[in-house]
């Protein structure tokens, strides 16, 4: 039972509004469906996870500072055309492309 | 590590969830109770199997005994006869092998095998009624019968069955109770089982599925409908007994009810029993669930001083409460008390004692008992090292946090929730943020964490991280 209630207030500790925002599927806008793969709709965690497996499939990280990235066409052309990002702005940059839904 | 020992988890369930019927022959597959099969297991933790360790794996060998001697081996070719769960295609096939071969036809692997391909326990009923005259079917058949028609939740009353059982000369036994009662039990049809054994079995059933079933209550459903329970029952002619009230004095414990408790401590004394090893262990994790941890050693005098011997749960349940209420000294003594008395500290001791050093903040000393303990031919499991990860992370000893996390995946073990969280925001901290990529993805590679979780624990770090640095 403590388990379970662990497990249960692990699902339930996250606010369920933050969860759906994360995993709803979402019509994407014109310049990210490229690097989509031609789909129209994406979750915003699906997206996320398809842009660090970009980076790593294509050895992107600064070879120096793993917590660089210097960024491909494909990249750029999401991430505000930026040459280098760090690593640890990469999530705030993903999310600038799917803001939070106005009340 | 502000969970209730993390290493029990690891422990096995006491019983397996549903008794397979009585046939060589996998169970019946019964489509409908699968889904709540899952949910059941999941809903009950491994935990009590701990402390409950011998008290419920007593049941098994009365009731199955019976049972084995009832069912002869039966030929294999037979196993899987019918691949159609239609009634029809069954009796033409039966009728086919009737024919050929009559002598080596056993009823009860031929109804198990129309049972695992599917058919409904009407259609399974009128089978039997069909190979009955000729083969002359034993109380074995008729359990996998009454087995078939317990799992399947649309299935009519089982009682049909018990009534075809007594009107055949085989009247339910024991086993037969109890096979009915836990597979009602595992079909998730509680109520169901419980108007079974009141109306039908009470005679027949023994205690051991008396105490299942009022322990399946206890888990499941509010305590005042277990004690009406218990009412019905008594007045069936079934007693509670001290494994009983072990049970609810367990389930309120759980439910943190403190006063209910001693309420029935006191209830039982009343009623003549005297407490055992287990009901002490329970006793103890109920204290250590209501955060007085402190108590346990008081529990542990009062066990000496009524001459009670410790088991390993009891000492493992102490050198928890003691290291959860922070006095580490004193745990680490029952260490070599209990190795005194023949109890060797396994990996749940060492872990309750390392989580309880890591959150005194004493990581490093963790450590060097995670080495004594693997001298001593122990070997750490997932929690240990989850426990000691998340102590030397939060002792700031990164580096010796990313070695045993090293290890961690050399023996591809999961990481806990908030294990993952504390290391992920350490290697942020530290500025390590390709290493933290990694951990997420080898979080959601080894299926540790769901994808959700993982992420929002790195982009809070990173979050965290950011508004620092700006």
């Amino acid at each position: 039972m403590v388990v379970g209630q662990q497990a249960r207030k692990a699902m339930l500790g996250e606010c369920p509004k933050k969860v759906a925002r994360l995993i709803d599927l979402v019509n994407l806008p014109s310049n990210l469906r490229e690097f989509a793969g031609g789909q129209s709709q994406m979750a915003h965690l699906g997206f996320f996870i398809r842009v660090w497996s970009h980076i790593k499939t294509h050895n992107l990280q600064d070879p120096n500072n793993k917590n660089l990235v210097n960024c491909d066409d494909k990249l750029k052309s999401i991430l505000l055309g930026k040459t280098q990002v760090e690593l640890s702005k990469l999530p705030m940059l993903i999310n600038l492309h799917f803001p939070k839904p106005s009340k | 590590m502000g969970k209730l020992s993390p290493s029990l988890r690891s422990a096995k369930l006491p019983l397996p969830f549903l008794k397979p019927a009585p046939s060589p022959s996998p169970p019946p597959p019964a489509p409908p109770p699968s889904p709540s099969l899952p949910l059941s297991q999941s809903s009950s933790p491994p935990k009590p199997s701990v402390f409950f360790r011998s008290p419920l794996k007593k049941p098994k060998k009365p009731a199955k005994t019976p049972r084995g001697t009832l069912n002869p081996s039966p030929p294999p070719p037979q196993q899987h006869v019918f691949r159609s769960p239609l009634l029809s295609d069954a009796i033409s096939t039966f009728d086919a092998l009737v024919a050929s071969s009559p002598s080596s036809l056993d009823p009860t692997s031929l109804l198990q095998s129309f049972c695992n391909a599917g058919a409904s326990p009407a259609d399974a009923l009128s089978f039997l009624r069909h190979i009955s005259p000729s083969l002359g079917p034993g109380r074995a058949t008729f359990h996998v019968l009454l087995g078939h028609s317990c799992l399947h939740p649309s299935a009519p009353d089982p009682a049909a069955v018990l009534d075809l059982m007594s009107d055949n000369g085989s009247p339910p036994v024991a086993a037969s109770a109890d096979l009915a009662v836990r597979a009602l039990c595992s079909a998730d049809r509680l109520d169901d089982a419980c108007v079974l054994l009141r109306d039908r079995l009470a005679s027949t059933a023994d205690r051991f599925t008396y105490n299942f079933l009022v322990r399946r209550f206890a888990r499941f459903r509010p305590i005042s409908t277990v004690y009406s329970l218990i009412k019905e029952l008594r007045r069936a002619g079934l007693q509670p007994d001290l494994v009983t009230y072990t049970n609810l004095i367990d389930a309120v414990c759980r439910g943190r009810n403190l006063r209910e408790a001693t309420r029935l401590l006191g209830k039982l004394a009343d009623a003549g029993f005297k407490p055992d090893c287990y009901l002490y262990n329970v006793i103890m994790k109920g204290y250590c669930m209501v955060d007085q941890c402190g108590e346990v050693m008081e529990v542990y005098n009062r066990m000496k001083d009524e001459g009670i011997e410790p088991d390993l749960v009891t000492y493992n349940t102490l050198v928890y409460g003691l290291s959860k209420a922070g006095m580490i000294t004193q745990a680490k003594k029952f260490l070599d008390v209990m190795a005194d008395m023949g109890h060797f500290p396994d990996v749940v001791t060492y872990t309750s004692l390392m989580c309880g050093m890591c959150r005194k903040g004493d990581a490093v000393g963790a450590l060097k008992l995670l080495g004594e303990m693997e001298e001593k031919g122990c070997t750490p499991n997932e929690c240990t090292y989850n426990t000691l990860v998340m102590g030397l992370c939060k002792a700031k000893c990164l580096d010796k946090g990313i070695q045993l996390y090293q290890e961690m995946i050399a023996k591809a073990m999961k990481l806990d929730n908030a294990t993952y969280a504390t290391f992920v925001r350490a290697l942020c901290r530290a500025n390590k943020i390709a290493e933290a990529y990694e951990v997420f993805d080898y979080a959601i590679d080894s299926k540790s964490l769901t994808d959700v979780t993982a992420y929002m624990a790195l982009e809070n770090s990173l979050k965290w991280l950011n508004k620092a640095k700006v």
